[in-house]
């Protein structure tokens, strides 16, 4: 379960404390899928980059798993992030140097148990994400969907409790972003993770059962 | 996948960058392994060049005198010889000398003399032929000076050696050298020992080698040598194994002592060679004979010019001071010390009992005249010639004197008005020859007579058994034998070829002289690797970001960073190994060429020391990763969103990662607003012109204050574009044209102010110190009348190769030294010199690449130490104020330990001695004696004397009696006399005593040539190292660019051209190199402000504008490469969002 109490987030400015996010409380259960919208420096990817530990907050509470990553120091908050959360961002992010096969093993680098059978949970992922055939290959061989769709799969490799996606379909044409979607539905039903996707598309934030939308520093149900 | 098959990959695909680091850090390694490199070089090249010069000697004997040939074999045959790991002996000559070229008049100073025949090739394993007849051979070096060929005819002069001292009354002082006529056979190259040297020396050698017979036969020495060379069976011979052998097998008459039977007196006779007997060997003769039962009575004759009584006088007399035992019954207090006539003196005197006798008498002067001294005595006593007072061998030989048949046939070496001599003294010489006229105590002849060379004549030892006389010389001989310290007696054992290889480690550590000077070399590489690993780092802040949201802790993907750095350094490391050797070579070949002022050899050789090779890569490895760590460390404080948005933000605005909230704004304005109160300018711009305008006042020493505040104003001035560079002012960009473009580009310097700084504080820095050392440049001055400076005030410097006893202030000695003839003597008579007693020794200048371990000792008189000349740089802590007014005085201080004080050039001191002062420079004795300890209590400034150390003559001729004459000079000319004219009359004048003069100004010129030489060294490298950093620069452009593409594909969607684009980095590029030239340069010239004034405004502009202008090149020509290589790639696909 992830839980999200009274979160608030504030930046200092020359003008003063600008809030982005004020009192922002959710509760999410295995298996959930949510969208969130919002106009431009609403504070969408803010929300999201503390849900997923990557940002703290300026007041209230974040519990994953009844673990709040906060309390956590920095090595065992890198292994939380490691185990429980998924990330896919808008710019894929995916390295370079790495064929696409050792970019979706990346995170099993680091892990302190990838249960042995990390290179095939891997390659089962990219035929599920139809790149089966592309292990090989590197991400400048790849067209934006087929390195979004690897950035998928890397982010399930090691079976997250959570899944955050900012942004996923932000850069793909219409097609791509309709593979890539359908993909991360399916991803999701399958291994139940608990699904937050942050994005300025509507068609997109129509197949969630549950849309919020961030609207002067609240989160507002749809 | 494993994190090694990650790491490979970040290797491989990010070659680009890697190159670049890997290029940085091997040339740091190849500057910091070729440093040391270069160290190892010098010294093995002086090591090399020594054991070349010395063949195959080890060990080496010599001795003040002349003894048998036949000791070197008595001494090879010796059972301990061979088994001490020595292998053969070789007996010569060694003496100092000067060759003149017959037909030219060319003249060699400083000659080394040897007399040899074929046992000195065969000695070294060589197959030389060697000089017969009146052949002679010469250096290589000494025939290109005299240009001289083979068959022309060449004039040695040596010393003539003398048992007798020069410096005593019969000693023969006109006869001091000897002049060969000899015919050049050949220049004998140094393979053939040509260079045989036994000091270590970088120069070329200068040497001469004359058949040994010859030498021996012309110095009246037949069968005689005075050094015998050892050769070692094995490296590691016995300590002190030689000395023993020596002490057994050399004879009486080797360390020459002579013994003889007196039959009629009943008693044996100890006499020397040189005619007087030291104290050291009085002390162990009185101590064996005593041992042996023998009564000792030792002696001391001397020659009267007169014995007076009332009006009569008797002319050159002996008188013979004797035991005082024998007077003890004559002595009445308070009256004159008693005196024993002889029964014919006291008759010609008409004297008896009670009357006053005077004895007038010759003394020679420690300053080289001779003067006229007289005793008074009480008549008290009258004895018949007969029995003792019959004794005509109570006197030493002395040539001209003892041996002649009549009183007017005598040919002594000091004046004799034979018109005084009567018929009755010539009656008296022919029946009594040398049998004393007078006697008094031993005691007062010895307070009369006795010099620093011995207070005894003779020694009788009388046996308890008489008839057996002969039986107990030999005994007596036997026993002083074994009981004589050969050292005692001027013989020195000393162990060549090990002190010349401790020497061959050097004064100069050239290796940490050229880290030094290749500290920008090295900064700068380093600098360019770091600043290539970190632009490597910003290229892949994403990726960085991706691993931190994935789960890679921090520390795990520095570790992997680390990693890369490490492989990276590793691979950098072994390239510059190889460049390592390159650079080692250059600089060696710069030493021999472009540098060779400051080593005065073009000797020197590459040596690869695998040391050297492993210290440098792994410093140059250490460095590199330190400033990788460096790097990796600012990552700690950017958030993984920034990260993951390429990069964090400067200049506080919007995101903010994990930055603290809510710093106080002043805290930001200061920083921001230059000239905000406590903002960094305004509190070193002001503190660095209140140091400024104290040292302009004199309140502070100048050199360091105007250094002091031109640092700080260096720092203001960075703090201040640091701060300006941060606001990111500046007035509205518009208007059409170029200079709105350029703007742009200036503009652009602001939006990494931290990395703009960092460049511009480089450069500066580099420029500051490479034209503020230009400060410490010494600058050679014309004749210099000023007596508180480096040169004294004096005019010439003289040094002749035989000592000179007559005082040329004097006119009787300028006569005796025939510098009268051909010159305006009334000019002549206005010249002074300050004359040096010189003990030979080891060049403590800058000039001599070894360590010395024996410096060339002067002493000082005390009226040049009255005099106060010379400028000093510091003395001894507790001077008292006349001694800090007038540090020379410290020479006379006493030191409880027994230390002796002397006074050495600051440099000399600093920088080859490697001593302070206060300390003690330690000089090792030989056969066991106690090391001297000289002990360093004033330094001078800039002087003359850089090549020596000064005692006073009082602990000089304590020390070192054996060292005769005067050998160095100072000398003051009026200014109406041409020098030039001056230095070359005294030359040709005293070309037999060797003299040869420079001015004081070309000595210190010297010294001069070597420090300034270095000075280059490190201006030209440092320059090296600026230039390095201007790549530095333009990879910081190229980053700066690549980051900025998308900015650059709008303006050229705009419009904009490639001639725009270029413009604008070419701008910021020379806004940053010029920001930091400017800054650097003009503090600098601030800072040697002073010195500047001193020299009456002179600087090398030219050569400095030259190194900066070649800087400045480079940093364009670099910045436009790297822009040209950026901007060619296209713009425009940037704008899209993949």
């Amino acid at each position: 379960m992830l839980e999200v109490a009274n979160l608030t987030k504030e930046y200092p400015t020359p003008q003063g404390s600008l809030a982005i996010l004020s009192d922002i409380s959710l509760t999410l259960a295995r298996g959930d899928a949510v969208s969130i919208m919002g106009p431009s420096g609403s504070g969408k990817s803010t929300l999201l980059y503390i849900v997923g530990a990557l940002e703290p907050p300026s007041a209230g509470r974040v519990t994953l798993d009844n673990q709040n990553p906060f309390e956590l120091k920095e090595r065992e908050l890198a292994a939380f992030r490691n185990r429980k959360i998924g990330f896919v961002f808008q710019d894929h992010c995916l390295l370079p140097q790495c064929s696409v096969l050792e970019n979706v093993l990346t995170p099993t680098l680091v892990a302190e148990d990838d249960g042995n059978d990390a290179q095939a949970r891997a390659r089962a992922l990219l035929e599920q994400v139809g790149l089966g055939e592309r292990i090989a290959h590197r991400p400048a061989e790849l067209s934006g969907g087929e390195k979004q769709r690897v950035a998928l799969a890397r982010a399930l490799v090691m079976k997250p409790l959570l899944l955050l996606c900012d942004e996923p379909t932000g850069h793909l044409d219409h097609k791509s972003a309709e593979v890539v979607a359908s993909l991360l539905f399916e991803l999701h039903r399958q291994q139940e993770t608990i699904l937050i996707v942050v994005t300025h598309s509507s068609e997109l934030a129509a197949r969630f059962p549950t849309r919020y939308e961030l609207h002067e520093q609240q989160l507002v149900k749809r | 996948m494993r994190t090694s098959a990650l790491l490979k990959r970040n290797l491989i695909y990010f070659w680009r960058t890697n190159l670049a680091v890997i290029a940085g850090v091997a040339i740091a390694v190849a500057v910091l392994a070729g440093a040391l490199l270069v160290g190892d070089s010098v010294r093995a090249s002086l090591r090399d060049l020594f054991l070349q010069r010395l063949g195959s000697t080890s060990h080496v004997v010599s001795a003040q005198n002349f003894f048998r040939e036949q000791l070197a074999y008595e001494m090879q045959a010796d059972g301990r010889f061979a088994a001490d790991g020595f292998g053969a002996t070789c007996p010569l000559i060694v003496l100092e000398g000067s060759v003149t070229h017959e037909e030219s008049g060319r003249r060699g100073m400083d000659v080394l003399v040897y007399g040899v025949d074929e046992r000195f090739w065969k000695f070294h394993g060589s197959v030389g032929q060697p000089p017969s007849g009146r052949e002679i051979l010469i250096s290589p070096s000494l025939a290109e000076e005299l240009k001289a060929a083979s068959n022309d005819a060449l004039l040695l002069r040596v010393v003539k050696p003398s048992d007798i001292s020069i410096e005593s009354l019969h000693g023969r002082k006109d006869d001091a050298g000897r002049t060969l006529r000899l015919t050049l056979r050949e220049a004998l190259p140094a393979s053939a020992l040509g260079e045989f040297s036994i000091r270590p020396q970088q120069t070329s050698v200068r040497a001469v080698f004359v058949p040994l017979q010859l030498l021996q036969k012309d110095l009246e020495q037949e069968g005689k040598a005075n050094t015998v060379l050892v050769s070692a069976k094995q490296s590691e011979t016995k300590p002190d194994s030689l000395q023993k052998i020596l002490k057994d097998k050399i004879s009486l008459a080797d360390m020459g002592v002579s013994l003889r039977a007196l039959q009629e007196q009943g008693s044996l006779s100890l006499e020397t060679e040189s005619a007087v007997i030291n104290d050291a060997l009085a002390e162990t003769a009185h101590a064996t004979a005593t041992e042996m039962g023998m009564r000792v009575a030792p002696v001391n004759s001397y020659l009267a010019n007169s014995i007076r009584a009332g009006e009569r006088e008797i002319p050159y007399s002996i008188v013979t001071a004797i035991d005082d035992e024998r007077f003890a019954e004559l002595r009445t207090a308070g009256e004159p010390t008693p005196l024993i006539l002889n029964e014919w003196a006291a008759n010609d005197l008409g004297a008896k009992t009670g009357d006053e006798v005077t004895l007038e008498y010759y003394l020679w002067q420690p300053d080289g005249s001779l003067k006229t001294q007289s005793a008074q005595f009480r008549l008290a006593g009258i004895v018949p010639i007969k029995g003792a007072a019959a004794d005509r061998d109570l006197v030493p030989e002395y040539p001209g004197i003892t041996q002649s048949e009549s009183i007017s046939d005598w040919d002594p070496p000091f004046p004799v008005d034979l018109s005084r001599i009567r018929k009755q003294d010539e009656d008296y010489w022919r029946d009594y020859r040398t049998t004393p006229k007078a006697f008094i105590p031993l005691s007062k002849g010895q307070e009369l007579w006795g010099t620093r060379f011995g207070k005894l004549t003779s020694m009788r030892l009388i046996p308890p058994d008489v008839s057996q006389l002969q039986t107990a010389l030999e005994s007596f001989q036997t026993n002083l034998r074994a009981k004589l310290n050969p050292a005692e007696m001027n013989f020195v054992v000393y162990p060549a070829r090990a002190e010349g290889i401790e020497a061959s480690r050097g004064a100069t550590n050239f290796g940490e002289y050229f880290l030094y000077f290749s500290f920008f070399l090295v900064v700068s590489a380093l600098m360019l690797a770091a600043l290539f690993f970190k632009l490597g780092v910003e290229q892949r802040l994403r990726e960085i970001g991706t691993l931190q949201a994935i789960g890679f802790p921090a520390s795990r993907i520095r570790t992997l960073f680390l990693a890369e750095g490490f492989l990276l350094s590793i691979i950098g490391s072994l390239l510059g190994l190889l460049g390592a050797v390159a650079y080692g070579k250059l600089m060696m070949h710069g030493l021999s060429t472009w540098w060779v002022g400051a080593v005065g050899t073009t000797m020197l050789r590459l040596h690869i020391s695998p040391l050297s090779l492993i210290i440098g890569a792994a410093g140059g490895v250490l460095a590199a990763l330190l400033c990788i760590m460096w790097t990796l460390r600012t990552l700690r404080r950017v958030s993984t969103r920034s990260l993951l948005h390429g990069g964090r933000q400067e200049g506080g605005r919007g995101e903010q990662g994990n930055r603290e909230i809510g710093k106080p704004k002043r805290t930001r304005r200061f920083l921001r607003f230059p000239l905000f109160p406590f903002s960094p300018f305004s509190l070193f711009a002001p503190l660095g012109l209140i140091v400024i305008v104290l040292a302009a006042l004199n309140i502070i020493n100048q050199v360091a204050g105007f250094f002091g505040g031109g640092t700080l104003l260096l720092v203001a001035l960075l703090c201040y574009e640091w701060a300006w560079l941060r606001r990111g002012s500046g007035g509205l960009i518009a208007g059409r044209g170029w200079w709105p473009v350029l703007r742009m580009g200036f503009r652009n310097a602001t939006s990494r102010p931290a990395r703009s700084v960092l460049c511009i504080s480089l450069i500066a820095s580099a420029a500051f110190i490479v034209v503020a050392v230009d400060a410490f440049r010494r600058h050679d001055k014309d004749i210099v009348s000023d007596k508180k400076s480096g040169s004294g005030g004096y005019a010439l410097l003289g040094e002749s190769d035989l000592p000179l006893v007559y005082d040329a202030n004097t006119p009787a000695g300028r006569e005796a030294l025939n510098l009268n003839a051909g010159q305006d003597s009334g000019e002549l008579a206005e010249v002074s010199y300050t004359r040096f007693r010189l003990r030979p020794g080891d060049d403590a200048s800058c000039l001599n690449l070894y360590q010395p371990r024996e410096p060339r000792m002067l002493a000082a008189t005390e009226d040049f130490i009255e005099s106060n000349r010379f400028a000093f740089q510091d003395s001894l802590k507790g001077a008292s104020d006349t001694e800090k007014a007038n540090p020379w005085l410290l020479l006379n201080r006493e030191f409880a330990d027994g230390a002796i004080p002397v006074i050495a050039d600051a440099n000399s001191m600093t920088y080859v001695l490697h001593k302070k002062l206060g300390e003690d420079f330690v000089l090792e004795q030989s056969g066991g004696a106690e090391p001297i300890r000289l002990r360093l209590v004033a330094s001078l400034s800039d002087s003359l004397f850089q090549s020596e150390l000064l005692m006073s003559a009082k602990n000089f001729l304590r020390l070192f009696p054996e060292i005769e004459g005067y050998s160095f000079f100072l000398i003051d000319a009026p200014a109406s006399v041409q020098l030039a004219a001056l230095s070359g009359h005294l030359e040709e004048r005293l070309a037999d005593f060797g003299f040869d003069a420079v001015s004081t100004s070309e000595r210190i010129a010297e010294f001069h040539k070597v420090e300034n030489t270095y000075l280059s060294t490190f201006q030209m490298l440092g320059g090296l190292g600026l230039a390095l950093g201007t790549l530095g620069l333009a990879a910081v452009l190229l980053r700066n660019v690549l980051e900025r593409r998308r900015e650059l594909a709008l303006l050229r969607a705009v419009g904009y051209g490639q001639k725009h684009f270029a413009a604008m980095v070419i701008a910021e590029n020379a806004f940053l190199l010029f920001s930091g030239l400017i800054i650097g340069t003009a503090c600098a010239l601030l800072a040697i402000a002073p010195v500047w004034f001193a020299r009456g405004g002179r600087l090398p502009i030219a050569s400095l504008s030259l190194l900066l202008f070649v800087v400045a090149v480079s940093g364009l020509l670099a910045s436009i490469a790297a822009t040209m290589a950026a901007i060619r790639s296209p713009l425009l696909p940037s704008l899209r969002a993949e």
